[in-house]
């Protein structure tokens, strides 16, 4: 099949159709870049999507949890071989998707006769200022996007990703407090999340990518309930 | 997939040290500088060690850090070959952190123990060689019992429990004779004693030990030069800081 180019583009022409399939029930995930940090948000409903992966990196994804599963332990694998070889300023989430997961999505989505990975992601790093942090939407595909403007979406659905975000460029003022900007999240993930009965039964994930901290690890999980 | 950090090195080829030597000599394995030590008191563990690293007979620093945060709740306070000791510390740093953010929970003290054993283990023959001999304390909170314990090692790896206090190093010896004296007949016991007292005590007992031992830095509070110490407790490490060590210090001579 590989030697003969139109059945192969039809090959990746399906994948690309079945990844976006599989993707249809999955719920958005949201990050924002603000003075105390940089927090990420998203929905599980029995499965976590927030997840710490270095000292100042984190990552939101939505798709097949095996999957998400399959990107976070190699991230984590990666930055830690990377802080331990050289150290741990070296270890940037540009050189992590440029040189790690973008290469690997690219490889998995092309490697026709494998199964996909099943992954959309949003990754975090803290600056020590607002414009030093780095937001990046990284695609199934391999295909990345490192994001401006402080506020990054990922939604399997591109048109309510739009709306998503700009609704939220508009709702989240620069001056708004972290426990107004996860409450505008949680307005975003319900207006937009595309699940009927909203957080009912589910469980919010915040994670939070502090910019003054006393360890090097910078992250840290916010209760949901304390900040109601 | 399994948490192991260490399982990850050989398989990347970044093992920093080379671990394959001639034949051992037959030189016994002795620690000749350094003083680290441990005791519990009443606000949890408190780790302290001298400033002085030695080659021979020169002192080439007296700014020596020894005593190693290796994560939130546990630390290593380092006696031997200061290049084999930080790799060792750097190691475990990772492999914690490793373990930790992949597996989403803390490693158990037990593991992170053995994993000190592991590495002390796989550097016998620079030990016996002469020039790589690590002899650490340990101390590490309990996540289920949440009470700080202090663990000694031998160069081969084993470890062992210590009841009350551990010292290391060419001038522990001085160290753990005063510290045996006041557990058995002191009042209050160093186990009681609140965190100025055994801050001070810390402090005395270096200064001690630099009297009979060369190779161990002192403590001069005329010149505001105090010990490293740190406070181990369920709620995590604290570092004591110059000023209160001087203000401890103070409180003490009154």
């Amino acid at each position: 099949m590989t030697d003969e180019p139109y059945r192969w583009l039809e090959a990746v022409a399906n994948r690309r159709e079945y990844i976006r399939d599989q993707l249809k029930q999955a719920t958005p995930v949201f990050a924002f870049s603000r003075p105390e940090g940089v927090l990420l948000y998203g929905v599980g409903s029995g499965q976590s999507k927030v997840f710490e992966l270095y000292d100042r990196q984190a990552i939101a994804a939505l798709g097949h949890p095996v999957d998400i599963e399959k990107v976070r332990q190699s991230l984590i694998e990666a930055a830690h071989l990377e802080g331990f070889t050289r150290s741990s300023e070296d270890v940037t989430l540009r050189r992590l998707i440029n040189f790690s997961l973008g290469p690997l999505m690219k490889t998995n989505f092309e490697q026709i006769f494998g199964a996909p990975l099943i992954v959309i992601a949003l990754l975090a790093e803290v600056g020590l200022t607002s414009a030093q942090d780095v937001l990046a939407r990284v695609n199934f595909d391999g295909t990345h996007q490192f994001i401006a403007g402080g506020i990054a979406v990922a939604h399997a659905d591109a048109q309510r990703e739009q709306e998503a975000a700009q609704w939220l460029e508009a709702e989240v003022a620069a001056d708004l407090s972290l426990k107004d900007v996860i409450a505008r999240a949680r307005q975003a993930w319900e207006k937009f999340g595309g699940v009927e009965g909203g957080l009912a039964g589910r469980v919010e994930e915040i994670g939070l990518l502090e910019r003054r901290g006393t360890g090097r690890a910078r992250y840290r999980t916010l209760d949901p309930q304390a900040l109601l | 997939m399994n948490g192991d950090f260490l399982s990850l090195l050989p398989k990347k080829e970044t093992l920093p040290s080379v671990q394959t030597l001639s034949a051992p000599t037959h030189k016994s394995v002795e620690l000749e500088a350094t003083t680290v030590f441990a005791f519990h008191c009443a606000e949890g563990v408190l780790v302290a060690g001298d400033h002085r690293a030695t080659a021979g007979n020169v002192v080439f620093s007296d700014r020596t850090e020894k005593i190693i945060e290796l994560d939130r709740h546990s630390l290593m306070a380092s006696a031997g070959s200061p290049a084999t000791a930080v790799e060792m510390a750097r190691t475990l740093q990772t492999a914690y952190e490793y373990y930790r953010r992949s597996q989403l929970q803390p490693m158990s003290l037990p593991a992170k123990m053995r994993a000190l054993s592991r590495l002390l283990h796989e550097n016998v023959a620079a030990t016996l060689q002469g020039f790589g001999l690590v002899a650490p304390i340990f101390a590490g909170v309990d996540a289920i019992t949440q009470k700080p314990a202090i663990y000694f090692y031998d160069p081969l790896g084993a470890h062992f429990e210590a009841a009350a206090y551990a010292g290391s190093g060419s001038g522990s010896g001085s160290i753990k004779s005063v510290l045996h004296f006041l557990e058995q007949w002191g009042n209050p016991k160093p186990a009681n004693l609140a965190l100025g007292a055994a801050v001070a005590l810390a402090n005395r007992l270096l200064m001690t030990a630099s009297e009979f031992d060369t190779a161990t830095g002192g403590v001069d509070p005329a010149r505001n030069d105090f010990a490293t110490i740190k406070l181990l407790s369920a709620q995590g490490i604290r570092s004591v800081t110059t000023a209160e060590q001087a203000e401890f210090w103070l409180e003490a001579s009154r």
